[in-house]
């Protein structure tokens, strides 16, 4: 046992102190934060919190109010000046006292028509700004919940046809989620997939496993490496997921209409039931890939037959939401290679039969075990066996 | 008596159709230098790596100290492949520490011991490199500590010299017998012959597959006596000599052939009766690489 600590030890090391595994794991929200920051910066740099001006010929608004202060101080809501005319209006443009200026039309509760006038100072907030203050103050006179309602819109509950879960389609995390978390699975796969492919393959080519294997049985070497590759993905994706929990905490303190739903902690137990085993399905086989290819290439190539599957139920994602209890979502939820991503995206959508959870889960961890035990027999008959695959009848054969 | 550290007694191994072991058999001894040798593609590697339990016999048994090899007793036995093997991308004195923890020693205690073979070795300045970046004979060097910093009971190293040049030839020899010396069991696979003729107790030669000769060094060089004498006399000798088919002068002595039913004795007094002077009268015994060739040739295999 102590053994497996030390190859464990020694392979997460190996690749997690890398300066590479480093830049990787941090570079996506670095660049996120990038991304995110220059968008603000542009927003910014375009945004104008200077007045406002406004000609109501119709006195629509002669006793308008301006909209409540949101939250966030960064982007301040531009103040709504009236002008009796369009020529004053013009002249406080001119001499820079407003930003623009907006022009009710006289039918303008029938045609909706409002001229905006504006220069090179005017911000890219102005006309959201202005539309925000003339419903605001239209509403004005209606009962509070009315003028609410009317103010923030409707919220569309989305049912699917024969389920039973109805999903509010401001719940956008719901749907995010599944396909977010599959996407990450996808990447941590592949990262612990490769890392594992790779110490495999380049311990046949240094040679360095015949001295390994006269220290160590294959058995601890195969799982000291699946668990070590393994958390060097998860370290990537809790990496990753850390940061986005960050971002999700101080979003609304920047944008103030950003609303985050929460997630049922059910749920997120079912995505990670469903993750755990498929990932050491999948690393189990990328081991066994490994040992039996001859060459990295050839190991790449065998690999892509595992991570492709995974990625299936996402090309079918609109069927999966249409028809999340149809032959075609049970099916893939059912079978271990889509399961990872189908059987959590499902649960979005319908209250999945606990026989069909027990029987994937089930299916999973055996088939994980099974992986494990299958890659130790390809990875004994494989691993010092230069130039010619080992094939998966001779692993059976030899395994009796 | 000393003990049987490894007694391997008629292991068969095939490959698919190709039987690469047929009935090996052989034993070695606690505390001696072992010789295993052999041509290429003899079965010399799969004989050691059923040794080492890598692959399991198809019949035979295999006794490591005592019984079976189980993972306890891969702490007690050192392995230089053939195929030399390290990480490349790591530094050496990490790389060498972590294979020598695999062979059950306390960091601390590999630490140190790695750091003392690497001074020895003269390799100390090259500890926080990595591994690719050392010469051929470095790597080789290190692999040998691989091979011996967990003070292993028994050594199996497959061709231990090749990639040294003489200063380190002769420091790995040093160490192989201070290894022994100290009671380690030592099996050495290698073709240079005259290495075994210098280090090896006992030997076993294999050809396809099978044990062709077994036993000490000595002993196999008398069985394998040639029908000659080598001579030095005070004058120069005669063109013919009656007894003698052939005679080959080399330098300041001469090798003596004799005819069949002959033996050394009959030409020790034909010289005598000859009235030659002798200075020095020898059994011409063959050379290991002569009874590698004589029994690989009589084997069928024109290598």
């Amino acid at each position: 046992m102590k053994k497996f600590w030390l190859i464990f030890a020694n392979e997460y090391k190996r690749h997690v102190l890398k300066k590479s595994f480093i830049f990787g794991v941090l570079s996506m929200p670095l660049f996120l934060v990038l991304i995110i920051g220059i968008s603000m910066l542009s927003v910014w740099l375009q945004f104008n919190d200077a007045p406002m001006g406004y000609v109501d010929a119709n006195h629509l608004l002669s006793d308008a109010v301006q909209v409540p202060e949101k939250k966030s101080k960064i982007f301040p809501v531009a103040q709504a000046v009236p002008f009796k005319d369009e020529a004053s209006a013009k002249a406080a443009l001119e001499n820079g006292s407003i930003q623009t200026y907006f022009i009710l039309s006289e039918n303008y509760l029938s045609t909706g028509e409002v001229t905006m006038v504006k220069n090179s100072k005017t911000g890219t907030n102005a006309s959201s700004d202005f539309g925000d203050f003339l419903v605001y103050n239209l509403v004005s006179d209606l009962p509070d919940q009315t003028a609410f309602r009317l103010s923030e819109g409707n919220n569309l509950i989305v049912r699917s046809l024969e389920g039973t879960r109805e999903t509010g389609a401001d719940n956008w995390m719901a749907i995010i989620l599944p396909v977010l978390a599959g996407v990450l699975f996808l990447i941590a796969v592949n990262i612990s997939g490769n890392y594992l492919l790779q110490a495999v393959v380049e311990e046949k080519e240094n040679r360095t496993m015949e001295i390994l294997v006269t220290s160590v049985s294959p058995t601890q070497l195969m799982a000291g490496k699946v668990v070590g590759n393994m958390l060097v993905g998860l370290t990537q994706l809790v990496v990753w997921v850390v940061f986005a929990v960050i971002a999700i905490k101080v979003a609304p303190s920047f944008i103030p209409d950003l609303q985050i739903p929460s997630i049922e902690t059910s749920y997120l137990l079912l995505m990670v039931a469903t993750l755990i085993p498929s990932f050491v399905m999948v690393a189990a086989a990328m081991g066994a890939i490994g040992a039996t290819a001859t060459e990295s290439r050839e190991a790449q190539q065998i690999a892509s037959w595992f991570t492709i599957p995974i990625m299936v139920p996402l090309w079918f994602i609109s069927a999966i939401m249409l028809k999340p209890n149809g032959a075609l979502s049970v099916g893939m939820s059912l079978f271990p290679l889509t399961a990872p991503i189908a059987l959590p995206l499902r649960a979005v959508f319908t209250d999945i039969p606990a026989w069909q959870i027990i029987m994937t889960l089930g299916l999973l961890s055996i088939l994980a075990i099974f992986s494990v035990w299958l890659s130790g027999r390809i990875f004994r008959l494989g691993m010092l066996r230069y130039g010619k695959r080992v094939r998966l009848s001779e692993a059976f054969r030899r395994a009796k | 008596m000393p003990a049987i550290n490894v007694d391997v007694n008629e292991i068969t191994k095939s490959f698919g159709t190709v039987k690469a072991v047929q009935g090996v058999s052989f034993e070695v001894q606690q505390g001696e230098i072992f010789g295993l040798l052999g041509p290429n593609g003899a079965g010399k590697t799969t004989s050691i790596r059923i040794i080492l339990d890598i692959f399991k016999p198809d019949s035979g048994t295999v006794s490591v100290l005592g019984g079976p090899m189980t993972e306890e007793k891969k702490n007690k036995i050192g392995y230089l492949p053939e195929e030399r093997g390290l990480y490349q991308e790591i530094p050496l004195e990490r790389c060498l520490v972590y294979l020598a923890t695999l062979k059950g020693l306390e960091e601390t205690d590999a630490r140190q011991r790695v750091g003392e073979y690497l001074d020895r070795f003269d390799l100390g300045q090259w500890r926080k490199k990595k591994v690719k970046e050392l010469s051929k004979g470095m790597q080789q060097k290190a692999q040998l500590i691989t091979t011996l910093v967990h003070r292993p009971e028994i050594v199996i190293i497959d061709e231990p010299f090749s990639a040294l040049d003489p200063v380190n030839t002769q420091m790995v020899k040093d160490l192989l017998c201070e290894e022994r010396d100290r009671g380690t069991t030592i099996i050495m696979c290698t073709h240079q012959m005259h290495q075994v003729e210098e280090l090896a107790d006992r030997i076993a030669l294999i050809n396809k597959g099978q044990t062709v000769l077994y036993g000490s060094l000595d002993e196999i060089r008398r069985r394998y006596v040639a029908d000659a004498v080598i001579v030095r006399a005070l004058q120069d000798l005669p063109a013919s000599l009656p007894g003698v088919r052939e005679i080959i002068k080399q330098n300041n002595h001469a090798l003596l052939k004799f005819e069949p039913g002959k033996t050394s004795q009959d030409i020790l007094q034909m010289l005598v009766q000859n009235n030659i002077a002798l200075e020095q009268f020898e059994i011409a015994l063959p050379t290991l690489d002569e009874i590698f060739i004589q029994v690989v040739q009589s084997e069928g295999d024109g290598r």
